[in-house]
């Protein structure tokens, strides 16, 4: 009896190999049928797993924060320095692609007068605490600016080198209230004298008593003997209102000046004019007006009632 | 009585294959982590006779083998767990002081799943299964042995319960 039992387990052992080497044979054979199994096998896993993974989550997170504590701690300190510096690079980047809009237009500006310029960082803006608008920029002598060399920007005029160093150099704005400047009327050339009020706005002093300026025209450079501290066509800014005040020798006129000198990052510096005075070819575009629509309305007068 | 132990044997053994399936594969353990299932059979089969702990070996190892993290052919575990659950059960019967002793079934346990781990290996080796670099496979086999000693003495009370309940044994580990 038990010798028929053992045979009987012995004979399922042996089958049981038997199978398990067949099915190996045919798996290293690739017979479809065993591939399908395992896939049918994944289908029917697949759900459990997904309603596994949505309850294992919370606690697989959990696990993983403790076996890797030490770690992550020391990855967050490395992606929170990753960051602090990524954050300044991007601000850097914000910054420089400001300043190079603001270059772009300057070389524009410099490229079509023929100026030779040297272009600038502003490092520095002046404390208003002594009432004096200045900016310092971050070349000097070294790259050829002297005193009294005319600053522009991507608009026009921006001021004048008041001091220059080996490396940096104190610029004058033209918003400096003791700021003075030779400037001509686009287009008609009458003269005046422009003096810096300490904002954007300047105001204008004709030179001539027969002439008059209108609003709307725009102020350029006259230029100075030998182009220093002013190198002729240079755009300034343009005539907001005309002061008609009795008894006045000659018309003054309030300016609006095309620099914004807020937001100031890159300057340059005029070290060299022209040969020939470029005139009026910096005078910029006018703006375009926004059209402003006319609606025309027609009514025709109903008869009136009659009781 | 035969159709009664299958009856209530395979749904237990399928149950702890999708909890490893869906569950406890989804942990990255350090060390490789373990394998529940192969836990279940192993003490399954040491507390069965050696033809039932084959056939519960093979039914095991097949279905280890339908898993998708099985790389080597189907079949492979199969055989593999023929031979360790008969092997585990010879033994474990062969001296009745080291299968009742919760202990000594823990270290059988071990033993016998490095073992089949490491036959795994090298037989996957010879079959032309990439196991990855031998140091990682070293640290993998050493890691899920500990794995298995620290797992097999909390699961054992549990699965010899539900042994006992389909062999319809009084006693229980």
């Amino acid at each position: 009896m038990r010798k028929g039992s053992e045979g009987r387990n012995r004979l399922l052992l042996i089958t049981l190999v038997i199978t398990a080497l067949f099915l190996i044979t045919l798996d290293l054979r690739g017979v479809g049928l065993l591939n399908g199994a395992r896939q049918g096998t994944q289908t029917i896993l697949t759900p459990f797993q997904r309603a596994g993974n949505v309850v294992v989550a919370p606690f697989k997170n959990f696990l993983s924060d403790i076996t890797h504590l030490g770690r992550s701690r020391a990855q967050i300190e490395r992606l929170r320095a990753d960051n602090a510096k990524l954050e300044v690079q991007l601000l850097n980047r914000a910054n420089a692609d400001a300043q190079l809009i603001q270059l772009k237009s300057i070389l524009n500006l410099a490229g079509t007068a023929g100026y030779k310029i040297v272009n600038a960082r502003v490092i520095s803006q002046g404390s208003s605490q002594s009432f004096s608008q200045v900016i310092t920029i971050d070349a000097g002598t070294t790259a050829g600016i002297k005193t009294n060399m005319t600053v522009i920007s991507q608009s026009g005029l921006t001021g004048v080198v008041k001091e220059a160093y080996s490396n940096s150099a104190t610029i004058m704005l033209a918003s400096d209230p003791t700021f003075r400047i030779g400037v001509r009327i686009a287009g008609s050339q009458q003269i005046g004298i422009l003096s810096g009020r300490g904002n954007r706005s300047a105001s204008l002093q004709l030179l001539d008593n027969q002439t008059s300026v209108k609003v709307g025209d725009i102020l350029l450079s006259r230029g100075s003997v030998s182009n220093r501290p002013f190198v002729p066509g240079v755009p300034v800014g343009y005539v907001t209102a005309i002061d008609n005040s009795a008894g006045a020798i000659a018309q003054s006129a309030t300016v609006h000046l095309y620099t914004d000198f807020s937001i100031l990052g890159v300057v340059a510096v005029v070290i060299a004019a022209p040969v020939i005075n470029p005139g009026d070819a910096l005078v910029p575009a006018k703006p375009q007006p926004t059209p402003v629509p006319t609606v025309t309305i027609y009514v025709t007068p109903s008869p009136t009632p009659t009781n | 009585m035969i159709t009664r132990r299958i009856s209530i044997s395979a749904p237990i053994i399928l149950a702890v294959y999708v909890l490893q399936e869906s569950v406890i594969n989804q942990f990255h353990f350090p060390g490789g982590g373990f394998s529940l299932f192969s836990i279940l059979a192993l003490i399954w089969a040491v507390l069965s006779r050696p033809e039932i702990a084959a056939l519960c070996g093979f039914f095991a190892g097949l279905l280890m083998d339908f898993s998708q993290s099985s790389g080597g052919p189907i079949g492979q575990w199969s055989l593999i767990m023929i031979a360790a659950c008969y092997a585990i059960s010879y033994f474990g019967s062969g001296n009745e002081s080291l299968a009742s002793n919760p202990l000594g079934v823990t270290f059988l346990v071990t033993i016998v799943f490095f073992l089949a781990e490491l036959t795994y290996v090298a037989s996957g080796a010879l079959l032309g299964v990439q196991m990855g670099e031998i140091s990682q496979t070293a640290i993998t086999l050493i890691g899920m042995s500990l794995w298995t000693l620290a797992v097999t003495p909390l699961s054992l009370p549990v699965f010899s319960r539900l042994h006992g309940l389909a062999f319809d044994k009084r006693s229980a580990i």
